[in-house]
């Protein structure tokens, strides 16, 4: 006999208007969403073997429980498939650890979105896109996995904005933002593997992080010359955002990760050329406006965007045409620090 | 018919309740824990003029390391001594 589901229920004529009771309501992002009825709740529950009232993780500030039948909710109304839950499962048990700060960074005006990077065998079994047009649209996998933890985020931490969300400006990676690394071209171990998971497991790596900073530079077959591009990125950030150092993600495509190949770089080498370079000083600030605080200090000092390599967290993705990467910044500095969770550990 | 399932933590909303206002101002011990933001010490600087001008007998202030993560427990305790606690939010 299945345990009985415990969320409140509510009857409606038909799945459109399910969606209007949601969006009335403000259970949703705005976008439409599939009917989470009895049945279709128990198959994603199913799915991951988890009852209703499995603790799937506890926010650490608020002490909010994570039950799995709100997990599973939120898949369905995302539009996920049950194969798809156990990396979402995985993804709340790596955001509650308290490290990552899950109510600062959904709380804060900084508007940070939980950036997600799936690694491994289960890529490829749900249809995850980990080449063209990788950080946006192109498979169902990528864009509602990414969607579930918003709608659990506003329906069961409160994150709703004007409300516990205090965003000022967020950003689109809001609705959704989860990428997949495309292992199978890309000459170096996975971020996964760097970051101590098995071969052969499969695993989500999370960061609260800024918008996606799209950078261009296909003028040169020198790996140095190359991250001098994303080096620049972050330091504009550091500049412009936020000077404090943390975990920064770059996304490297294709065309530019041919070029490190070609040089016999590593993923270790792009981290240590990075770590060196991408610094700026104090008195930096007073170029882009923010006389007012570089003064308050040794305007000498260098400040560096990552504490050591490791900070710098190396992905291939993205099309195989174009001079194109990106860096992705952390929400704020070191207060949210990015986690690994092996998926069905 | 559709039955559907509501996606909330809790079916009646965020329970957000206000504190029990004290009996009296007069001789009370208030603690103000400041959130680390930028203009929390300046409005603290205010609150406790007015606090005082209606007769607390003490303020204890206390400072939050950062503003993004919980008060340390030696903190609260430091705090909880108090008749009234003032925890400041947003910026």
């Amino acid at each position: 006999m299945p345990l009985d589901l415990q969320s409140k229920t509510y009857d409606v004529a038909d799945d459109f208007e399910a969606n209007e009771l949601f969006q009335k309501n403000g259970w949703t992002d705005g976008l439409p969403i599939v009917a989470p009825t009895d049945d279709r709740v128990r198959r994603f529950l199913d799915a991951v073997r988890l009852g209703p009232g499995a603790l799937v993780g506890t926010e650490p500030v608020r002490r909010r429980r994570i039950t799995a039948e709100k997990v599973a909710i939120a898949a369905v109304m995302a539009g996920c498939l049950p194969s798809f839950m156990p990396v979402v499962t995985a993804i709340v048990t790596a955001m509650c650890r308290p490290e990552y700060s899950l109510h600062g960074s959904n709380a804060s005006t900084g508007g940070a979105a939980p950036f997600v990077v799936v690694n491994g065998p289960i890529r490829l079994a749900l249809g995850m896109n980990a080449t063209h047009n990788a950080l946006a649209n192109a498979s169902r996998a990528n864009a509602t996995i990414g969607r579930t933890i918003r709608l659990l985020i506003i329906n069961v931490l409160g994150g709703v904005p004007g409300q516990l969300d205090r965003s000022t400006l967020g950003h689109p990676g809001k609705f959704t933002y989860c990428v997949a690394e495309d292992e199978e071209d890309s000459p170096w171990p996975s971020l996964a593997a760097e970051r101590g998971v098995p071969a052969g497991a499969s695993a989500v790596t999370v960061l609260g992080c800024g918008a996606p900073h799209q950078l261009m530079n296909e003028w040169t077959h020198d790996p140095k010359e190359i991250l001098d591009t994303y080096a620049a990125v972050m330091r504009a950030n550091m500049l412009t955002y936020s000077i404090w150092p943390g975990n920064y993600f770059v996304v490297i495509p294709k065309q530019h990760r041919q070029i490190f190949a070609a040089a016999g770089w590593t993923k270790r080498d792009i981290r240590d050329y990075v770590h060196e370079t991408a610094r700026v000083t104090r008195g930096q600030w007073r170029t882009v406006g923010k006389a007012a605080v570089a003064g308050r200090s040794d305007e000498a000092r260098v400040y560096p965007a990552l504490r050591v390599p490791e900070d710098l967290l190396v992905v291939a993705a993205g099309g195989p045409a174009g001079g194109f990467g990106a860096v992705i910044p952390p929400w704020y500095g070191t207060k949210g620090q990015a986690q690994t969770a092996q998926i069905g550990a | 018919m559709l039955r559907v399932l509501d996606p909330r933590q809790f079916a009646e909303g965020e329970p957000v309740v206000m504190a029990p206002p004290l009996a009296k101002l007069e001789g009370a011990v208030v603690g103000l824990l400041d959130n680390a933001k930028i203009g929390t010490a300046k409005f603290y600087d205010h609150l406790e003029a007015v606090l005082k001008s209606h007769g607390v007998r003490e303020v204890v202030r206390r400072r939050k390391p950062d503003s993004s993560r919980p008060a340390p427990e030696p903190m609260m305790g430091e705090l909880s001594a108090a008749d009234a606690v003032v925890s400041g939010i947003g910026d």
